[in-house]
């Protein structure tokens, strides 16, 4: 471990509005996959590189960032807080720090998991100048997020979800080391609307002053819905389940099945005869009822699925309530966001925070049900569902 | 949540104490020391001590369970050096003896420490000979220290050649498990600490040094901190502060804090009050957790009565003071629901057993979150001297209302610091409302169904405080229309009427407003001669509050003007309210849903003016006084 412990400046002030209806009460970075927040997990990759100094800039539903993370005491680090009141791009986001930063620093983002390694590797170069860092790693899928050229570990551009031909699979990973002369760069940077990060370091890359450091550990992503899933079964295939939540609070029946990859937090019922597996998530106060069979699901806090119910590929939020055998029947889909059709993506369906599925109900594959829906017994429901709309039989 | 405070520091020592209050002066190592556990205050505590070290005086020792400003710091003019200790604890009762400081078999080595040893059950075994007087873990650092410098001196107490620092750098190695530790001796003129796994940071003033589990202990008179790192072993000394790593001195570096104290505490709140409301949805989770078998219409409280007691059981009387009053008039109409049983509260102050009442047949419930507050104390004392069974629903483990009861049921909320009570309130009702599904099942009062319908309100209550949560904005803009008024009404009916009062002492207590609660039906036999067009009515239009009713006495106050707020019950409408907040379905627990608007509203207003909210004039968090 180094001398200088550092600080880190984590951006989660973002809404996340492609998670909708999941983010229309939390912010992204609160999203949990694994039974914890996005954020906390990065956190968590912050404090095993040996942080101990954590600001972090929030906005959106700010209260529920605070609230979780308080101080930081429950993860032996200092954890402080910086508003960004209107979400005007990444560069303004790592302004608001400027403040209460006063040496060179690391930038993560709230809702990009990454190892520890990621981290240690910028904050172990960060004293050796004034030319920023960013981490390059390299994906299946590099049109979708910032293209970076390179000239051997000179930055050359980064092209933000590039339209044309790419001619490299390497992608800015979202992990920066900064040193305070940022900030003057960052306000020299011309924008028309939002200020991007990026931006910044594309004008200071055409003076050949930004370095790449290669990455080629965990990088996960939460683009899209179905992202939950997987990177939920991800987490949870390479966690030590032993160090989980405590078993205390739990009610468990004798003739319940659970896989040995399924995460339970402290506080859950589960009744008589339900089959929990593949890759799921269970969180705090929820109640999994008699006979409910529940499959590479995630489900928050406080939410109920009723008995007979059968919940595949889905993602149930928080107080949400799943009727008697209601079925979420699970699969691979195909699910429209805004204007883009995504074909073959994994997604039994989204239930909405407070959204209330009637008995016996079924959700086709792919189906998004807003938060406070009310869905009636036996209806079918299909595609996109408004927040607080009410789904009526016949 | 531990909390560390130790100081060194030649200068002050010289002024001897005396009668320093003043901020600006440091005082004597004592007071110094006290004043950090102050500061460390927030994080929550239940018990706290002391060692202050001086040339003359040796090794004096202070600890007891309970605030932190009733620990009397003895008064040593000559210290040089002191350490101090906070301690809330989760598991094991807070007692004198568990509290620390804890020494070695003679009395020379003093340690405070957070985290957990957790090979302390083989160390103790090793330590056979050694003389233990605590159930804590900790116990096992001073006894292996004191060996160790036994060792060092060839068997001789206090010999030539033992030193601390080696010491505690060799026992260190020996412990497993997190901690932060501070130790002290006599006539050695050094603080040793050591860090794996807990915080440490040390404090370098100009003639004094600091270490604290966190910067807040000490911020008021360095803000110049070093950070320890995992297997730090450092000295603190008059000449400075010399740190070591695997045996070898090393440099640490020193950095400038640049934040207020204040923010960090409140993990960035601005006041703890809010934060508390914010926790409610946890702390309701953990209230909660295990207790409910919804399938078989009951609850696991881990209580018990005699056999036949609960059947033979003529009244329940709730005895509290303030807020918890309050859960205890909520209780009170769910206990007669859902026992059958008749059940009366007492302001706590105002008790006496009465007469016409059978002792065996009655069960004195005590409700207080401190478990300390003195009125209520004084009642469960009148109640057992009269023969009473009693029973105690507190947040505090090892209070003084558990060893004065027959029995306990724990809220199970954390530690909580705004004066203004919010999310023991809710616990506390929640935790009542599962007492009287236990008695109600065991008397064969309530049917399985019956049961199994309140369960699952009570499952539902975390989830619906979030989403009154979710609406906070709206308070936070209905406060800011109507914080100018001269008056504020609350009113409800059922079990509206606690909340409408509790609605009324939370403004009250935090903004300083005239604010009353009253049931509905009361408001024409009196009350609306207050009520203008200045005076808002806040009303509890939900389940369990005989909502249509309390409607047409908030018309009533409307025809005279008054703006009307209400809380309403979602897929209900009242289409002349002038604001209205949806309350999720959630049966008889809406209106304690519906007591979080109640809450944000109250906050809001009081924040809007400038209100110190978290310290209101006149009050204390738990009044240990009747």
């Amino acid at each position: 471990m180094r001398d200088e412990s550092g600080t880190a400046v984590v951006l989660a002030a973002g809404e996340g509005r492609r998670l909708e209806p999941l983010t229309n009460r939390r912010p992204k970075p609160m999203v949990p996959v694994a039974n914890r927040p996005l954020l906390e997990h990065v956190v968590e990759a912050v404090v095993a590189a040996g942080i101990d100094r954590i600001v972090l800039v929030v906005g959106y539903k700010q209260e529920r960032i605070r609230n979780h993370f308080g101080d930081g005491d429950d993860w032996d680090v200092t954890i402080e807080y910086v508003e960004q009141s209107t979400q005007l791009g990444t560069g303004h986001a790592v302004l608001q720090a400027e403040p209460v930063v006063d040496g060179p620093f690391v930038v993560l983002n709230g809702d990009r998991l990454v190892d520890a390694e990621a981290v240690s590797a910028v904050r172990d170069r960060l004293s050796d100048g004034d030319a920023p860092l960013v981490t390059v790693t390299a994906v299946e899928r590099p049109r979708d997020y910032g293209v970076v050229r390179l000239d051997g570990d000179r930055v050359i551009d980064i092209d933000e979800k590039p339209e044309g031909p790419v001619d490299t699979n390497r992608i800015n990973a979202g992990v920066y080391g900064f040193s305070p002369a940022i900030f003057d760069a960052i306000r020299a940077t011309n924008a028309t609307g939002e200020l991007a990060i990026t931006a910044t370091l594309n004008d200071l890359a055409e003076r050949d002053e930004v370095t790449g450091l290669g990455y080629d550990g965990r990088w996960l992503d939460v683009s899209n819905l179905w992202d939950v899933l997987t990177v939920n079964a991800a987490l949870i295939h390479d966690t030590d389940h032993a160090r989980e939540a405590p078993t205390t609070g739990r009610r468990i029946g004798d003739t319940v099945s659970v896989a040995d990859d399924v995460v339970l937090a402290g506080n859950v019922r589960v009744g008589p005869n339900a089959t929990l597996s593949g890759a799921t998530a269970i969180g705090s106060n929820v109640t999994i009822a008699a006979n409910a069979v529940v499959e590479n699901t995630v489900v928050f806090p406080d939410a109920v699925i009723g008995p007979g119910a059968v919940v595949r590929d889905a993602v149930v939020a928080g107080n949400a309530q799943i009727g008697p055998n209601a079925t979420i029947t699970g699969g691979v889909s195909t699910v429209v966001v805004g204007d883009t059709v995504h074909r073959d993506v994994t997604l039994g369906g989204v239930v909405g925070d407070n959204a209330s599925i009637g008995g016996g109900a079924t959700l086709t594959d792919g189906a998004v049900v807003g938060d406070d829906v009310r869905a009636d017994a036996g209806v079918v429901v299909d595609g996109r569902v408004e927040p607080n709309a009410v789904v009526r039989r016949g | 949540m531990c909390g560390i405070i130790g100081y060194i520091g030649e200068l002050h020592a010289a002024d001897g104490g005396g009668e320093t209050t003043d901020e600006e002066t440091p005082g004597s190592v004592g007071e110094i020391v006290h004043r950090g556990l102050k500061n460390l205050e927030y994080r929550g505590y239940d018990s706290a001590g002391v060692a202050l070290v001086g040339p003359e005086s040796g090794l004096t020792l202070a600890k007891r369970s309970g605030e932190v400003d009733a620990l009397s710091v003895p008064d040593v003019p000559d210290a040089t050096l002191g350490v101090g200790h906070t301690r809330w604890s989760t598991h094991g009762p807070p007692t004198d003896a568990n509290a620390h400081p804890h020494t070695d078999c003679v009395g020379d080595v003093a340690v405070v420490h957070n985290g957990i040893v957790e090979n302390y059950e083989a160390l103790r075994a090793e330590l056979a000979d050694h003389e233990f007087t605590s159930d804590t873990d900790t116990e096992v650092i001073p006894h292996l220290i004191e060996e160790e410098l036994a060792a060092d001196s060839g068997g001789e107490e206090g010999g030539e050649g033992a030193d601390l620092l080696a010491a505690v750098r060799r026992v260190e190695g020996r412990l497993e498990g997190s901690y932060g530790i501070c130790a002290v001796r006599e006539g050695d003129d050094r603080i040793v600490v050591a860090r794996r796994g807990s915080p440490l940071v040390l404090g370098r003033g100009e003639d004094a040094s600091f270490v604290a589990s966190d910067v807040t202990a000490f911020l008021e008179h360095t803000r110049d901190v070093t950070y320890l790192e995992d297997g730090d072993v450092a000295a603190l000394s008059p000449d400075g502060v010399e740190v070591y790593a695997d045996g070898d001195a090393v440099d640490r570096e020193t950095e400038t804090v640049t934040w207020e104290a204040d923010a960090a505490e409140k993990g960035g709140y601005e006041h703890y009050m809010r934060k508390e409301i914010h926790e409610q949805p946890t702390a309701l989770r953990q209230t909660l957790a295990g207790r409910l078998d919804v399938d078989a219409g009951d609850v696991d409280l881990d209580v018990s009565f005699p056999p036949g007691f609960l059947a033979d059981l003529e009244e329940i009387r709730i005895v509290a003071c303030g807020t918890s009053y309050y859960a205890g008039r909520y209780a009170a109409q769910l206990f007669e629901d859902l026992a059958g049983v008749r059940a009366t509260v007492e302001i706590a102050s105002e008790y006496e057993f009465g007469a016409g009442r059978t002792p065996d047949r009655t069960l004195v419930v005590a409700v207080t979150q401190s478990g300390e507050t003195a009125d209520t104390l004084g009642a469960i004392r009148r109640a057992n001297a009269a023969g009473a069974r009693t029973f105690a629903v507190t947040n505090t483990l090892g209070s003084t209302v558990t060893r004065e009861v027959d029995g306990t049921a724990f809220i199970r909320a954390g530690p909580e610091i705004g004066v203004a009570a919010t999310k023991t309130f809710a616990s506390q009702v929640a935790t009542l409302a599962m007492l009287g599904v236990a008695i109600g099942r065991d008397r064969g009062a309530l049917a399985a169904a019956d049961a199994r319908s309140v369960l699952e309100d009570l499952q539902g209550l975390p989830g619906a405080v979030q989403q009154v949560l979710d609406e906070e904005q709206r308070v936070r803009e209905a406060a800011r229309e109507f914080q100018d008024s001269e008056a504020f009404f609350f009113v409800g009916r059922s079990l509206g009427v606690p909340v409408a009062l509790e609605g009324a002492l939370k403004l009250k207590e935090i903004s300083y407003d005239h604010a009353e609660g009253f049931a509905a039906g009361e408001l024409k036999h009196g009350p609306l001669a207050l009520v203008t067009p200045e005076t808002p009515v806040i009303a509890v239009l939900t389940d369990g509050a005989r909502a249509d009713e309390t409607m047409n006495n908030v018309t009533e106050a409307q025809t005279r003007g008054a703006p009307a707020l209400g809380c309403v019950s979602a897929g209900d409408e009242y289409d002349t309210l002038d604001a209205s907040f949806d309350v999720p379905d959630v049966g008889v627990v809406e209106p304690l849903v519906a007591n979080v608007y109640l809450q944000l509203f109250a906050y809001h207003v009081a924040n809007e003016k400038g209100r110190p909210i978290d310290k209101p004039r006149n009050l204390a968090k738990s009044v240990t006084v009747e």
